[in-house]
C-alpha cells in the first residue's frame, strides 16, 4: 500500500498522461499521427521553454507572475531594435536583454525589498505590460525583414526551430536543476531558507538568478511567439502566465517549495497539451471543455496534496 | 490522596511499518490511569512511533489498541482525542500568532448561536487552569511565551478537551536546565489528578526520579515492562543499549595552549544581545559556553559564523575575518545549530542532500556534480555516526529525532572543519548515541581542531570542556578551569548578572 501511494506520488503525473495519449490513440484517428504530434510540440514550444524555469523558481518557494507580461513585452521591445536596424540577432538580443532586466529587477524587489514574490511580480506585471505600450506606441508591431519569421518557423529534420530550442532549453534547465551545485541551492532554498543560508548558501542570489534565467526564459518564449505569428501586440494578457504556471503546479512541484522536477512540468505540459487536442478532435464544446478542464487541474491538484500528507 | 489504578490502554501485538521499515514489531503494553508511564529506547527504538500510534498521528499496521476494554482504531488525533487520548509533541503545535486562550480554546469555543460566547469561552479556560492549577496569561502572545510555558499551554488544551492520557515525547529536550524540575513536577500532578501520562525521554535520570512504570524498547521491539523502582542508572542504560556501557565521558588529550589560538576573538557585540565578547581558542581544546538560556550563548556563536551582523574583530586561522557564512565555512568553520529542525535540516530532501549541502564544491567538476562521489563521502561520514538509516534517499524526515541530529554530524565531519561550534549538539540523542557523539568531538579537539560547545546540560559541559566560559545577560561572567571548574561555580557565575 505504502509502495502504491510512493509510486504514485512519484510517477501520477507520467501514468495518467500514458493513460491519456492511449485513450486518444484508440479513440481518434487524427490524434497519433506525426503531423499531430508535431504541431502539438510547436505549440507547446513556449510553455515549455518558460515553464522549465518556473519550475526552478517555485522550487526556490517563489512565484513568478510577471512571466505573463515578459512574454508580451520583451518580443515588443525586439520588434522595436528591428524595425529601427533591420538586424535579427540585434533584435533577439534586445528582447533577451529586456527579459534580464525585468528579471533583475523582479529579484530586487524579492531580495532586496522583502516583497513576497507573489505580490512582488504582480506589481512589476503592471509595470512591465505598461513599458510594451511605450514602446510599441499603443499598436500592433510587424517586422521589416523577411528574416524574422524564419526565428521559428525554420524546419530542420522536420521540427520546427522553435520545437528545437524548446528542447534544448528545457535539457538545460533540467540538467542546472540536477546535476550541478546551483541546482541543490535551488532546493536547499526552498526547502529550509534558513538552515540553507547557515550552510553557506547565498540564498539571495540563488533566488535572484532563478529569476532572471525564468525572465529570459519569457522574452525568449515571447520572441519566438512573435516570430511565428510574425507580429506582437502590447496587451494585459495574463494567460501565458497561467498556462505555465497550470503545468508547473499539476506536474506536482510544490509551491511551499523545495520540491519538484522539471521532467514533472514537462510531463504535465503535454498531459494539458494532449487534453486540448483530445477536446478539439473530439469536437467537445469549449464550455465543456474548461469545466472537464478546471475539474481535471483540481483533481490533480488534491492527489498532490493528498499524497504530500500521507507521505509526511 | 487514595489512588486507583485502572487500565486505560490496552495495546496487543502491535506493530507499524512505513513501506519497507518495520519500527515496532509485536507489542503488547496496558498503561494506567494515575501513573507515568516511561518508554526508553535508542535513537530510532520506536519510542515516538508508539505515542504516535496512541495518539491517532499514525494508524496501527498489526495487532490492536483498546482504551477501557473496547477496541478502537483511530484515522486521525482527532478520534483519539475523542477517546480522551492527546500527545504533546516536540514541536509544539500551536499557533504562534494567536493568544494562549485562542489557542486553549481553539474548536472548544462556546457558542450562542452563530457566534462565539467570549466571555464564557474565558470562563471556560480559566476554570481549567484552576483546576489543574495551571496559570498562563491568557492574553499573552504564545509566540512570545518561553518554551516551558507554551508546553503548558499544550498541556491546557489537551486537558480542556478532556483527555485522560496525556503523552509527552522528550518534553525537556527543548527546556534549559532550571525549568526541568517544575515539569516533571507538573508531569506528577497530571498523574496524581488521575490521568495516564506517558513519558518519552532520553535524561534517565529524569526517569528515574520522576515515573512509575517503564517501558524499554529496543529495535522496534518490547523489552521489559516494571516498576521503576526495580531499575537503576545502570540497568536502565543496559536495557536501552543491550549491554553494559563504560564512562560517560571520553579522555580529553590536553590541549595545545602554546600554538596560536585557531580562533580569537574581541570586544565582539551586537547591541542588545551580547557585549565585548573576548576568548581565545587554541589547537585542541573545547571550550563550553555555558549560562541561561536567553543569555547570548547562541547568538554569539552566530555573530561567529557570520549569520547575524556584529561589531568587533574575529581571527581565525591567523587571519581577521569579516565575510559572507559561505567564506567561513570555506575557511574551516562549522556549526551544528541550536535548532536541527528551523536551522539544520532540509526535511523534505534526501539524507544525502543534507550531509552535502555545505560541500558541494568539493563534488563539483567541470561536469556538474560528481553524484556517486557524492554518495560515497556521506555514506561513509553518516556510518560513522552510527545513523540508522534505510537508504540515503530517505527524507530527513523518516529518520527518529536523534538520528536526524546525527546528520548534522556526518555533515561537519565531512567538512573537515578547524573549528567546530557545536550548539546543544546531543539534543534529543540517546546514551549510546551521546557517547559517541562526545568521543567525536573528543576525537576532533585530539586532531587539533578546536571546539566551542555549548550545552544547556551542565554535565555535559563540564564532562567535556578543558575551560569555560559563563555567560550572564550577553557578557562573559566568569572563565572556569581546573579544579576552579565545578557546578557550583558554573552556576554561580550564570546567575550572577540576572
Ligand atoms: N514517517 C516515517 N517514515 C518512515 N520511517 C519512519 C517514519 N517515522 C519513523 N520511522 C522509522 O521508524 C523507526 C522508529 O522511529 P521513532 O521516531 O519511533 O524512534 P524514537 O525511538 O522516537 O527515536 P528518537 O529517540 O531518536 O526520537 C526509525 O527507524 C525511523 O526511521
Ligand atoms: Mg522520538
Amino acid at each position: 500500500m505504502q509502495k502504491t501511494i510512493l509510486f504514485a506520488r512519484n510517477y501520477g503525473i507520467l501514468v495518467v498522461t500514458v493513460l491519456l495519449l492511449v485513450l486518444l490513440t484508440v479513440t481518434t484517428e487524427g490524434f497519433l499521427t506525426e503531423r499531430n504530434l508535431r504541431n502539438i510540440l510547436d505549440q507547446q514550444s513556449g510553455v515549455l521553454i518558460a515553464a522549465s524555469f518556473m519550475t526552478m523558481a517555485i522550487i526556490t518557494g517563489n512565484f513568478d507572475i510577471s512571466v505573463g507580461a515578459v512574454y508580451v513585452t520583451a518580443p515588443l521591445v525586439a520588434l522595436f531594435v528591428e524595425n529601427a536596424t533591420g538586424n535579427i540577432p540585434l533584435a533577439v538580443l534586445a528582447g533577451l536583454a529586456a527579459g534580464v532586466a525585468m528579471g533583475v529587477i523582479n529579484g530586487l524587489a524579492v531580495t532586496k525589498l522583502k516583497v513576497h514574490s507573489f505580490i512582488a511580480t504582480l506589481s512589476t506585471s503592471f509595470m512591465f505590460f505598461g513599458v510594451g505600450y511605450l514602446v510599441s506606441d499603443r499598436a500592433v508591431m510587424r517586422p521589416i525583414t523577411e528574416g524574422w519569421r524564419a526565428l521559428a518557423r525554420t524546419r530542420i529534420f522536420e521540427l520546427t526551430s522553435a520545437t528545437w530550442i524548446a528542447i534544448g532549453v528545457t535539457i538545460v534547465a533540467a540538467i542546472l536543476l540536477t546535476r550541478t551545485r546551483f541546482g541543490r541551492n535551488v532546493y536547499a532554498s526552498g526547502a529550509n531558507r534558513e538552515a540553507a543560508r547557515l550552510a553557506g548558501v547565498n540564498v539571495d542570489r540563488v533566488q535572484m538568478i532563478t529569476f532572471v534565467l525564468l525572465a529570459s526564459a519569457a522574452a525568449l518564449a515571447g520572441v519566438l511567439g512573435a516570430s511565428r505569428a510574425i507580429s506582437a501586440q502590447p496587451s494585459d494578457d495574463f494567460s501565458f502566465i497561467f498556462a505555465v504556471l497550470t503545468a508547473v503546479i499539476v506536474g506536482g512541484t510544490s509551491i511551499a517549495g523545495g520540491s519538484g522536477a522539471i521532467w514533472r512540468t514537462v510531463t504535465a505540459v503535454f498531459f494539458l497539451a494532449f487534453l486540448t487536442n483530445g477536446f478539439n478532435l473530439h469536437q467537445i464544446d469549449p464550455i465543456w471543455q474548461r469545466l472537464i478542464q478546471g475539474f481535471v487541474i483540481l483533481v490533480a491538484v488534491s492527489i498532490d496534496a493528498w499524497s504530500q500528507r500521507r507521505g509526511g | 490522596m487514595v489512588q486507583t489504578h485502572d487500565i486505560l490502554l490496552t495495546l496487543s501485538g502491535v506493530g507499524k511499518s512505513f513501506g519497507g521499515t518495520v519500527a515496532l514489531t509485536d507489542i503488547d503494553l496496558t498503561v494506567e490511569t494515575g501513573k507515568v508511564h516511561a518508554f526508553v529506547g535508542e535513537n530510532g527504538a520506536g519510542k515516538s512511533t508508539l505515542g504516535k500510534l496512541i495518539v491517532g498521528v499514525h494508524s496501527l499496521s498489526e495487532g490492536r489498541m483498546e482504551v477501557d476494554g473496547t477496541e478502537v482504531s483511530f484515522t486521525s488525533p482527532a478520534q483519539a482525542l475523542d477517546h480522551g487520548l492527546a500527545g504533546i509533541s516536540q514541536e509544539l503545535s500551536l499557533m504562534p500568532q494567536r493568544t494562549v486562550l485562542d489557542n486553549i480554546a481553539l474548536g472548544r469555543e462556546v457558542m450562542r448561536g452563530p457566534f462565539i460566547n467570549a466571555r464564557a469561552t474565558r470562563r471556560g479556560v480559566e476554570a481549567v487552569m484552576e483546576r489543574y492549577a495551571m496559570h498562563v496569561d491568557p492574553d499573552a502572545r504564545v509566540g512570545d511565551l518561553p518554551i516551558v510555558e507554551q508546553q503548558k499551554v499544550e498541556i491546557l488544551r489537551a486537558l480542556s478537551r478532556d483527555a485522560r492520557l496525556i503523552v509527552f515525547d522528550e518534553p525537556t529536550a527543548r527546556l534549559p536546565s532550571d525549568q526541568v524540575a517544575p515539569l516533571l513536577a507538573l508531569v506528577r500532578s497530571l498523574a496524581d489528578a488521575g490521568k495516564a501520562v506517558i513519558y518519552v525521554s532520553h535524561f534517565l535520570e529524569e526517569i528515574l526520579e520522576a515515573t512509575d512504570t517503564v517501558t524499554i524498547l529496543r529495535n522496534g521491539r518490547h523489552i521489559r515492562t516494571g516498576p521503576t523502582a526495580n531499575e537503576t542508572h545502570d540497568s536502565l542504560v543496559e536495557g536501552v543499549t543491550g549491554s553494559v556501557l563504560g564512562e560517560q565521558y571520553p579522555e580529553v588529550a590536553a590541549p595545545d595552549r602554546a600554538a596560536p589560538p585557531v580562533i580569537s576573538v574581541t570586544g565582539l557585540s551586537r547591541p542588545g544581545v551580547f557585549e565585548n565578547v573576548s576568548f581565545d581558542i587554541h589547537p585542541g581544546e573545547i571550550v563550553g559556553l555555558a549560562g541561561l538560556v536567553g543569555s547570548g550563548r547562541s547568538e554569539i556563536a552566530r555573530a561567529i559564523l557570520g549569520a547575524d551582523p556584529s561589531r568587533g574583530k574575529i581571527t581565525f586561522n591567523g587571519r581577521e575575518i569579516s565575510g559572507s557564512i559561505a567564506a567561513r565555512l570555506a575557511g574551516g568553520m562549522a556549526m551544528i545549530p541550536e535548532n536541527r529542525r528551523e536551522q539544520g535540516l532540509m526535511m523534505g530532501r534526501p539524507i544525502v542532500e543534507n550531509v552535502t549541502l555545505p560541500h558541494l564544491s568539493r563534488f563539483s567538476g567541470a561536469l556538474g556534480l560528481d553524484r556517486r562521489r557524492e554518495r560515497a563521502a556521506a555514506d561513509a561520514h553518516c556510518a560513522a555516526t552510527e545513523m540508522k538509516y534505510a537508504s540515503l534517499n530517505d527524507h530527513a524526515d523518516a529518520l527518529s529525532g536523534g538520528n536526524q541530529q546525527k546528520i548534522l554530524f556526518a555533515r561537519t565531519t565531512l567538512g573537515d572543519p578547524a573549528l567546530l561550534i557545536a550548539d546543544e549538539p546531543t539534543r534529543g540523542v540517546d546514551v549510546g548515541a551521546k557517547r559517541s557523539i562526545y568521543d567525536l568531538i573528543a576525537g576532533l579537539a585530539k586532531q587539533g581542531k578546536a571546539i566551542l560547545l555549548i550545552s544547556s546540560e551542565i554535565e555535559e559541559i563540564l564532562g567535556l570542556s578543558h575551560r569555560v566560559l559563563v555567560v550572564s545577560r550577553g557578557r562573559i561572567a566568569g572563565e572556569l578551569e581546573g579544579a576552579a571548574l565545578t557546578e557550583t561555580a558554573l552556576m554561580t557565575a550564570a546567575f550572577s548578572g540576572t
